[in-house]
């Protein structure tokens, strides 16, 4: 077959469709191709784009003045299309940047639509194709564009309606247009769908178009039973006509969409027709035998296979339906619609389940098969590839999986490059689905030399790759060593890897596997310290996993640290050892310095690592100091070296490292202080309790397990089915007590006195009741205006100032009262810069049905830099009140920590006043329920309230003292005490007849309790006190938050 | 199976000649899909498999003299060898359409080149037609009725 196509470079050449060409068009582009410049080129364009602009303003002018001339559209469809033409390839010709020089000729493209000639429609619809990705062009035209569209739905010409077909399948995944919830033009499409008068070409586009606008709203079928129910048992009847392929390539996507996403239910009983399709493609089709095979159309044939698309979507929908006994559990958890939906390959008739087996068999076969023709041989492998992976589907028999196998392995050395590359990738799914049988009977017939054959040769990134997550597949106990000398020398010696992250991703693969199956633990210690210094020499390994597992393992297995340490002396004696193995050795020869003494003296191995000292990062510089000590430790004849070397150290440019130098300095000096005043019992007392030998660690888990999880997905069954491999031997991970990393991540482990500061975790009510008692001075001012005002002034220091603000989070619909958006403001006070700038949300309960939770913190900004006089640094939080509770006793806490100007850490550790009563809102404010109470009302309520709850429910709270006590005016305090309470967010009753008492009601909103009314009386009297009651529709504690809340607002 | 998420038409220099989006990207994706993957295929040699994989989705690619065809696809729902057998009928049909097909047939003619394909494939990737013949003859169609549309235009 002819691939490649030739290029006559005559652009003035006429093709074979001169029909449909437009001169002026051809003319455009063939000056822009002749344009040499880029500049030249936008010259010519922006020309055009003036031009165009000139025809459409003066068209438009024309025809209002010379409305009833013979021509009354004076630009003409024809022109119009040419124009909108040039304007499209301009938005291609230019990657879309061009955006709004074209914009001008929306209204014109929108023009093209309602032309009766078909050309014109095209370029209008295929324009508006390409420009609806656009917000403002949706906004613009979408009310005309969906006119003509229901206009074009309902044309009798078939080649009309499928433009508008095809267009709103095109758009209407993409956001703005709202196709997709607009009724009519669903139910136009669906009527296309349904009708029995609609051509097949019809059906076969409405199908497609259909399936876009349910994935845009899937809703369409979901919110009417009745609906649904009709209306996919009428989708599902597309398959009826199983010969009709046309119609079912195009059917079986929506179908395969509902099954997933709506409803499996009904497509159950479509899985013998289905069955029937793939048995006439697959085996009747591919028949040898002449007169069986006319059956099936040429037309439908592709390389002489019937359709494989036909076939791939077939086999992708029954391997949905069809549910094997072991992959059971995982589907109930997916599937919404419940196990009992799907079919079990038993519970299939028989007749179904064999021709399904047959046509596994026959694709086996047909990969089998040599031809000549090699777009025939890859259609073939393709038909191999997805039936072999459904086959798992059918309880295959063991012989039916090693055939599976087989067949794959023999495509291993095919020549063409993509199918060993899809060969690896569907063993990797066969050994995943089938587990065992599959994994031995690759691993046990010489196939194992074949994937390292194609590791040692293969040129290709991602076929390397793909042979490496199939190894780490089949490794066990048995062949561990040998895999990982294969991977080991390709991570040595090959020429073909260069990308650097797979080679730590080996690394890290190989880590693992020596971890998991090493029989022998010294082998392990040799292989990873290996690993460890290799990943030095051409690529920064820029993770520690490795290294920190090791040592882990090292420190909990006492056997292994002799060898260990011989080792890495071993390693350091070399010229170029690479940071990880420094690292290491940093580490466990710190420790056990005293088990080398028989090959290094210890003052040779202060000297080996003073040399290494110069040449690594500052982070391993940190780790190195803290070995000197323990090698002072160890053996205080060195003494006058290290000290030397840490006064030395005392200048370092980093701050880490000075610092730690002069403690060290200091603990040495005070050891030697103590023995000098002949304290002998005490003797190097404090070095000896800090630097105590290393406990072992207490994680199980490994953490390079995590690194792996991403990106090895189709390979997690080695930790399935690797159990039985790993209960035999005593693998390293089950006699280990493993542990927790000995360095954090970025940071230099620190120095080991911390380790002996264990700490009993403290449940978050006891952390949450002992921080209270340490909270800022002044913090009750900012509490008590939080609760009263919306926005202000949270907390002022001479540093600092804190400037809050609540609002109610407002979602597409509706304000969510009950969820609560708190933004902070920190406004640097000081002549200094302030840096490090954190803050922590703290709330009183994270667990057992918390009360409110504290969600989407971000960080205040911006975090890293520093603060100037005067700047602002801004943070924002939500709380969701989930029901009421007492903002006093259980308000979140807010602590922040900055530096400034040298003083080391200053902290502000507040008590934030959010609660109950900022989701309070008043009757009047809810929109629709718009509704002012009167007093009479109030007090029908009031007394309802009361026969329903009786006192339960209810609060008073006398003498609250307000808070201007010299106050005596009434007025003036009435008005007051309003302002509070409207603030609050309560209604206020007008009312004249009670002169000392307001009345207010509003609306208490929570998350999960639901929404509350309250009332309240508000009585204030000629001494200054105020007495409230209040009364909930909820009993219980209710009332007395409001009150409080309330009362702080008051009397602040 | 087959559910495109891009067609994208590109030149040896790098120069694109035809998009088409199947999933719903924002323009801020595409121009990253455009600007780190065209160059990424460009470089690849003529050996190289023609599958590779590209940030969260596999792309297959073929190469018709001086242009790309690079398709971005679903992994696990589409099957990488049969969308390179979507373009090689697209090159195809577009063959039998143009007689001969070459670069300049598809700069000149965009707006058939888009209509072909959509005769193809449609909406979100989804696989419409794969009989050429079929393909051919909606097209020539459409085609007639440009033409009567033509015809009008001089009558009237």
């Amino acid at each position: 077959m002819e691939r490649k196509k030739s290029i006559i470079g005559n652009p003035t050449r006429s093709t074979s469709s001169t029909t449909s060409t437009i001169k002026g068009l051809q003319l455009f582009i063939a000056d822009l191709r002749s344009c040499q410049q880029t500049q030249e080129q936008e010259k010519r364009i922006q020309t055009e784009l003036v031009k165009i602009k000139q025809h459409f303003n003066s068209s438009s002018t024309k025809n209002t003045s010379h409305s009833h001339g013979s021509h009354h559209d004076k630009l003409g469809g024809y022109q119009r299309k040419k124009y909108i033409a040039k304007l499209a390839y301009v938005y291609i010709t230019s990657n879309t940047t061009k955006l709004n020089d074209i914009l001008f000729g929306l209204d014109q493209t929108v023009q093209l639509l309602s032309s009766t000639a078909f050309s014109e429609k095209f370029i209008g619809y295929m324009t508006l194709e390409l420009l609806y990705e656009h917000r403002q062009v949706v906004e613009k035209v979408n009310e005309k564009v969906t006119y003509y569209l229901l206009q074009d739905l309902s044309e009798s010409d078939d080649n009309f309606v499928a433009l508008a077909l095809h267009f709103v399948g095109t758009v209407a995944l993409l956001p703005f247009n709202q196709f997709a919830t607009n009724d009519e033009i669903i139910s136009a499409i669906f009527q296309i769908l349904r009708s029995p008068t609609s051509s097949h070409y019809l059906k076969k586009k409405s199908a497609l178009s259909f399936l876009t606008l349910l994935k845009a709203n899937p809703v369409i079928l979901t919110d009417d039973m009745q609906r649904k129910q009709l209306w996919i048992q009428r989708i599902v009847s597309l398959l009826d006509d199983t010969s009709n392929y046309r119609l079912c390539l195009a059917a079986l996507p929506l179908v395969e969409y509902i099954a997933k996403n709506i409803d499996s239910t009904y497509c159950i009983r479509l899985v013998p027709q289905l069955t029937e399709i793939l048995y006439n493609c697959v085996v009747v089709g591919t028949s040898s035998s002449s007169s069986v095979a006319n059956q099936f159309p040429m037309e439908y044939k592709f390389a002489n296979i019937p359709n494989p698309w036909l076939i791939t979507k077939t086999v992708s929908l029954l391997s949905f339906l069809i549910i094997s006994q072991n992959e059971t559990t995982n589907k109930q958890l997916q599937s919404h619609s419940g196990p009992n939906t799907l079919l079990y390959a038993s519970n299939l008739n028989p007749e179904v389940l064999s021709k399904l087996r047959q046509c596994v068999t026959v694709a086996i076969e047909l990969g089998m098969r040599t031809c000549n023709d090699p777009m025939e041989k890859i259609v073939q492998n393709t038909v191999l590839f997805s039936l072999i992976n459904f086959a798992s589907k059918l309880d295959p028999t063991d012989d039916a999986i090693k055939s599976s196998v087989n067949a794959l392995c023999s495509l291993l050395s095919s020549p063409d490059i993509n199918t060993r590359y899809l060969t690896l990738d569907s063993l990797l799914k066969l050994c995943s689905l089938s587990g065992e049988v599959a994994i031995n009977s690759v691993r046990y017939n010489k196939n194992l030399g074949l994937i390292f054959n194609i590791l040692k040769h293969e040129r290709d990134s991602s076929i390397v790759r793909k042979c490496i997550d199939l190894l780490y597949t089949f490794t066990d106990s048995e062949n561990v060593k040998l895999i990982v000398e294969e991977l080991l020398n390709f991570v040595l010696h090959s020429r073909n890897l260069n990308d650097p992250h797979m080679k730590s991703d080996i690394a890290v693969k190989i880590a693992v596997l020596t971890e998991k199956y090493a029989m022998d633990s010294n082998w392990f210690v040799i292989i990873s310290l290996k690993i460890l210094s290799l990943t030095n020499n051409n690529a920064p390994f820029n993770d520690d996993g490795i290294w920190q597992r090791l040592c882990q393992i090292v420190v909990n297995n006492s056997h292994l640290h002799k060898l260990t340490c011989d080792q890495l002396v071993d390693y350091l004696y070399k010229n170029e050892c690479s940071e990880s193995i420094i690292k290491t050795s940093a580490f466990l020869l710190g420790e056990y310095c005293g088990k080398v003494q028989d090959k290094i003296s210890i003052a040779n191995l202060f000297n080996l690592f003073t040399d290494k000292y110069s040449m690594v990062s500052n982070v391993t510089k940190a780790m190195i100091l803290t070995t000197m000590i323990k090698l002072y430790n160890f053996a205080p004849e060195i003494g006058s070296w290290v000290i030397k070397f840490f006064q030395l150290e005392l200048n370092s440019l980093d701050i880490e490292l000075q610092t730690r130098s002069y403690e060290y300095l200091k603990i040495i000096q005070i050891s030697k202080m103590s023995e000098s005043n002949g304290n002998a019992n005490n003797n190097n007392n404090l070095i000896n309790v800090l630097f105590s030998p290393m406990p072992p660690f207490i994680t199980k888990s490994n953490p390079l397990l995590k690194r792996l999880g991403g990106n090895l997905q189709p390979s997690s069954s080695p930790s399935s089915s690797s159990h039985k491999a790993s209960a035999g031997s005593t693998t390293l991970v089950e006699s280990t007590t493993p542990m927790t990393t000995p360095g954090v991540t970025q940071r230099p482990p620190p120095p080991p006195a911390s380790r002996t500061n264990s700490m009993v975790p403290k449940s978050q009510e006891e952390y949450y009741v002992e921080q209270t008692s340490t909270l800022s001075p002044n913090w009750r001012e900012g509490f008590n205006r939080m609760i009263s005002h919306k926005q202000g002034i949270l907390f002022t220091s001479p540093l600092i100032k804190i400037i809050y603000r609540i609002t109610a989070v407002k979602t597409e619909e509706r304000i969510d009262y009950s969820r609560l958006r708190v933004e902070l403001s920190y406004i640097n006070e000081t002549e200094w810069d302030i840096t490090g700038l954190s803050s922590e949300i703290f709330p009183f309960k994270v667990q057992d049905n918390p009360e409110y939770i504290i969600q989407n913190v971000a960080l205040p900004t911006p975090t890293k830099i520093s603060m100037g006089h005067g700047e602002r640094s801004r943070q924002s939080f939500e709380i969701v009140i989930r029901k009421p509770f007492d903002v006093d006793n259980c308000g979140p806490l807010l602590m922040v920590h900055f530096k400034c100007g040298g003083n080391g850490f200053n902290h502000v550790k507040l008590k934030l006043g959010v609660g109950i009563t900022h989701t309070l809102i008043g009757n009047q404010d809810t929109g629709s329920m718009r509704h002012v109470i009167e007093l009479p009302e109030f007090i029908q309520r009031w007394k309802m309230l009361s026969t329903a709850l009786g006192k339960d429910g209810e609060f008073i709270f006398d003498s609250v003292p307000f808070k201007k006590d010299a106050t005596v005016d009434m007025e003036e305090a009435r008005m007051t005490i309003r302002q509070i309470l409207k603030r609050l967010g309560f209604d206020i009753v007008e009312q004249n007849s009670v002169k000392n008492t307001i009345f207010v009601s509003g609306i208490i909103h929570t998350k999960s309790d639901g929404n509350f009314g309250c009332l309240m009386k508000v009585k204030y009297q000629d001494d200054g006190k105020i007495n409230l009651t209040c009364k909930t529709t909820l009993g219980g504690p209710l009332a007395e938050y409001i009150v409080r809340c309330t009362k702080s607002a008051i009397s602040r | 199976m087959t559910h495109l998420k891009y067609l994208l038409l590109v030149s040896r220099q790098g120069k694109i000649r035809l998009t088409k989006w199947y999933a719903p990207l924002s323009p801020k994706e595409k121009a990253k899909i455009i600007k780190n993957l065209v160059p990424l295929i460009l470089s690849r040699k003529a050996k190289m498999c023609n599958i590779l994989e590209y940030s969260d989705h596999k792309v297959a690619y073929r190469r018709y003299a001086s242009l790309y065809f690079i398709c971005g696809i679903t992994p696990d729902v589409d099957n990488e060898l049969l969308t390179l057998e979507i373009i090689h009928k697209y090159v195809e049909t577009m063959d039998q359409y143009f007689g001969n097909v070459c670069e300049l047939d598809i700069i000149y003619n965009f707006t058939k080149a888009y209509d072909i394909l959509n005769e193809m494939i449609m909406c979100d990737g989804s696989l419409a037609e794969t009989s050429k013949t079929v393909v051919l003859k909606d097209v020539r169609t459409m085609d007639s009725m440009v033409g009567t549309d033509d015809l009008n235009r001089v009558l009237s």
